[in-house]
Order: C-alpha cells, then structure tokens, then sequence
C-alpha cells in the first residue's frame, strides 16, 4: 500500500485528466446511475413497518346469501386472528386462500378458529360450501399489514414522472444531435 | 349352393347375436339391481323434497339416489337412530333403506337450509304385513289437559341465581313427593316451589333457599349425558330461532316482534309460508318465561308446536327421550346451570 501513496504525485496529471474523463462520464451518466439506485431502492427496500406488538382479534363475519359482512378485513402482520362464523340463512364456509384455514357454520351453531397472520398481503376468502347460484361469488379480502406493492407502485410511477422531466431538461437537444 | 345357403344363414345368426347381447346385458344388469328412487332436495320455497312420499314394503330394500338442487340439505329419518347424511348439491349420495314394521315414517332434511327449513319433510309409507310401528303413548299435556297455548308466566321468581350444589344440602329436609318423578313431570317450578313454601317443615329456610332446592330437585331428574345431548339436539334444532343461548335472538328471528302473550291468538287463519305473523321466540333466560312451565308444558309445545309463534312440530322427529332431554336443557338456561366444565 505504500508505494502507491508515494506514486500518487507523479501521477496526478494524469489523475486530472481522469477526473475530467469522469466529470464528463457523471454529467452523461449520473442521473441515470441516480434513477437505477432509487429504482432498486424502492424495489427492494425493507420498509420500515410500524412494529406494534401482535394482538388478539376477535372478528364476527356474518354469512349469508350472498355475502360476508363485513367483507373487508384489516390486521397488523403478526395478529392472531379469530374469526367468529355465524350463518343467517343456509349453511356456508369460510375458507381462506393463503392460508389452511377453513370454517364451516349451521345456522345457530357459531364456528370459531383462529390462525395467525404470519403472511402479509392481500388474501381472498370465499364460501366453501356451495349455497345457491350465486355461491362463487360470496367473496370477502384479507388485508394483513400495510399494502407494500401499492406503495412501492406509487412510489415508482413518481420516480418515472420525475425521471421524464429530468430527461426534458438534461438532453433538450438530444435528438437533433442524433439526427446531426 | 349348399354352400351359399351355410354362408347366408351364418351371417343371419351373427347379426342376431349381435343384436342380442346388448338386450341381454341389459335385462342381466337390471334383474340384479331393483330399481333405485331419485330423491331431490331443494328448498322449501322451491318444493322441498321430491319425491315427498316414498312407496316401500316391509323388510325389501328401497335404494335412494339423493342430491339436492341448491344448497346443503340433511337426509334423516325421524325417530330413528339412522345416522344423518349429509346432501352436497351436485353430489349423489346413495343409500339403502329397510323398513321390518310397516307405518308411516317422516323423513327430513336436519340442516338448516332457509327460514322455512323445518317444512321439508316427506313420509315413507311401509306396507306389509307385521307388527305396525307402536303408536306414541297419549303426551303427559293431553292426559293432565294442560292448555299449551295459553301463556304460562311465573309471577314468583327467585331473586338471585339458583344454585343446585346449595340445594342438595337440603335434600333431606324435602318431603317424598318433591323428589318423585310424576310430581317434576306435571309440575312447574314455581308451582312446586309455592308447595314446599307452605310447608311447615321447611318455614325456617329461606325463600332463595327454597328456589335452590328445586333447582336441584331438577338436576336430579336429569343426567349429564341427557343434558349434553340435549344441548346437542338444542344447537342443531333449536337454535337457528331460539338463540345459541336461548336468548330468543337466533338468526332465523331477526327482526320478528316479540313473544308477546297479549298477541296470541290460536283461532286465526293458519300462516303462510312467508312467515307471515311468526314471532321470535321468548327468552328461555329470563325466570319469568320459564318458571311458570312445567316439562309436561314444555314437552306438548315441542311436539305440536303452533302456540301461534311459528314454532314447527317436532312429534315425529324426537323420540320422547330426546324430547326429555332438551326439556331438561332448556332448564339449564334459567338455572343458571352451565355444562361446559
């Protein structure tokens, strides 16, 4: 290591050189090597989530035909979730994609589990059990913890307005030049 | 020519043989298999069963194909120990039904499947010759003339929750006939707890001591198992309209105005299907609604059902024991008795 540190003087013509070599490249290039980090950066970045401590929730999802009320649920990532199925009119069920959790209901006769939200997203319930013609479509969401791919998304769609404008600015003439 | 002759005759036997064996296997496979009845469920505003009577002769199996049409329906037998099936609509569930006493029996759907649930039942008509399906004895309600329509409110009530374990301390003071069976069937709690007050060898016991007494003259009549079944028949049956705690507040009520004596009215125009007229059931946790009934009073609204209420029949559903021992539930309610240990 030291014999370079001793070299460095005798080179600094030519490190000046090179520096302007690189002053030039990061005029031409710094913006968009700015866009690609904030790009991965929105990608992948670990949010930091508000981490407040798993609670016990008791939710009471009444099923009839055709639907689950209510039919939006929201939890914090962590939660354990019990969900009360009570039926008002024929027997349904309440199964949840993403998770192996399944309830059934009589009318009168409540069903109760309980899961844990370990997985965060956007999940979909729906009727397990067939209950007249318009049983498909007895649909109801989980939401777990906060949208991440909604935010990330907007995030993105910012960065691409702002990275437009930017592009107006820095290379209003690019095309002619092209064309020169 | 001889020749042609052979030819032409052997393709003659070809095509008849030909022709015979799909009629033969036909008629094999058929001789086999005695012809199975296609039972539909559906809804009873869509026509309930259908067929809704079955033809049957005693001790010859009868083979049904059932399915339901729309949503999950119960196949059972009343009166039976016949264990229930259950009908998946799009699924075909097949089963094999031998009668050995010719009569009438019901069969009913046993989930909930709408308001009017109760009304899909049929009757599977058995002839033949034997013994006939012994007829039910005459109900205590009809034998002692109690008028079940007729609102049965307690006007004496205990003022705290009863206790049977407090009661049992004073079982040996009780005289013989509070503990006999014929005076718990015929007898209301109030009525019966109106008797002990006036006798002189329980004056010095007080009034909720009293009460605690005859909630464990009750337990007595009873026993876990009866209870737990009760419960069970309670929740499967009941509790759509009276209430999974028999509050009166099942989700099958909602929105019904309340039991109300003052409403009664037996003479009137039989209700319609729509539930027209159907109010919800009274609260089987209040002293007032259940201290006044005797479990012979409870037993004859089980079986007939009606008071007006919309309240169905249960006669040839229950045999008298399960009746027995959701009346011994249904007490449990008031007793402040829980099963759930």
């Amino acid at each position: 290591m030291a014999p370079q540190t001793c070299r460095r003087p005798d080179k600094s013509m030519e490190s000046k050189a090179l520096n302007n070599a690189t002053k030039r490249l990061w005029k031409r290039w710094g913006w968009i090597f700015l866009f690609a980090v904030s790009l991965l950066l929105i990608l992948f970045t670990p949010l930091p989530i508000p981490s407040n401590s798993p609670a016990d929730r008791n939710i009471r999802i009444e099923a009839s035909m055709f639907q689950f009320s209510p039919g939006e649920l929201k939890v914090n990532q962590g939660d354990r979730v019990t969900i009360e199925l009570v039926s008002t009119d024929v027997v349904h069920g309440f199964s949840l994609d993403g998770y192996n959790f399944e309830l059934k209901a009589d009318p009168g006769q409540t069903a109760t589990g309980t899961f844990i939200a370990d997985k965060s997203g956007v999940f979909r319930f729906r009727c397990s059990v067939a209950c007249g013609n318009l049983h498909p479509f007895m649909i109801g969401k989980l939401k777990v913890g906060p949208n991440l791919l909604l935010l990330r998304s907007i995030a993105l769609s910012l960065l691409a307005v702002i990275a437009a404008l930017v592009s107006l600015r820095m290379f209003p003439d690019q095309q002619s030049r092209y064309i020169k | 020519m001889k020749k042609e002759y052979l030819a032409r005759s052997l393709v003659i036997l070809f095509i008849l043989v030909a022709v015979t064996i799909p009629f033969a296997g036909q008629w094999l496979s058929g001789r086999n298999q005695p012809a199975a009845i296609e039972l539909h469920a559906r809804m009873p505003e869509n026509g309930g069963w259908s067929p809704d009577t079955i033809q049957a002769e005693v001790s010859q199996p009868i083979h049904l194909h059932i399915t339901s049409d729309d949503v999950v329906h119960g196949f059972a037998i009343g009166k039976s120990d016949q264990p229930a099936l259950e009908i998946i609509p799009g699924e075909f569930i097949e089963t094999t039904l031998i009668f050995d006493k010719p009569g009438k029996y019901t069969f009913y759907c046993n989930r909930w499947c709408g308001p009017n649930h109760w009304r899909m039942r049929g009757t599977i008509e058995v002839s033949g010759t034997g013994t006939p399906l012994a007829l039910d004895p005459q109900p205590l309600f009809l034998k002692l003339g109690i008028d079940i329509d007729a609102p049965q409110p307690a006007k004496t009530i205990p003022s705290k929750t009863t206790s049977a374990e407090r009661g049992a301390q004073f079982a040996g003071l009780l005289p013989a006939y509070a503990k006999n069976r014929d005076t718990y069937l015929s007898t209301s709690p109030e009525n019966l707890w109106l008797r002990l007050r006036a006798e002189a060898t329980l004056s010095n016991l007080s009034d909720n001591d009293l009460w605690d007494a005859v909630t464990w003259i009750w337990l007595q009549q009873t026993t876990m198992d009866a209870l737990a079944n009760g419960q069970k028949l309670f929740a499967n049956n009941c509790a759509a309209c009276h209430g999974e705690t028999g509050k009166g507040d099942g989700v099958m009520v909602r929105g019904l105005p309340v039991w109300n004596p003052g409403l009664h009215s037996s003479g009137d125009s039989p209700h319609l299907s729509t539930g027209e007229g159907f109010v919800s059931p009274p609260d089987f946790t209040d002293p007032k609604n259940m201290l006044g009934a005797s479990p012979a009073l409870l037993e004859g609204k089980i079986i007939r059902g009606g008071m007006g209420t919309g309240m169905p029949y249960w006669g040839p559903i229950f045999t008298a024991k399960q009746i027995e021992d959701i009346v011994s539930y249904i007490y449990t309610f008031v007793w402040g008795f829980s099963n759930q240990e």
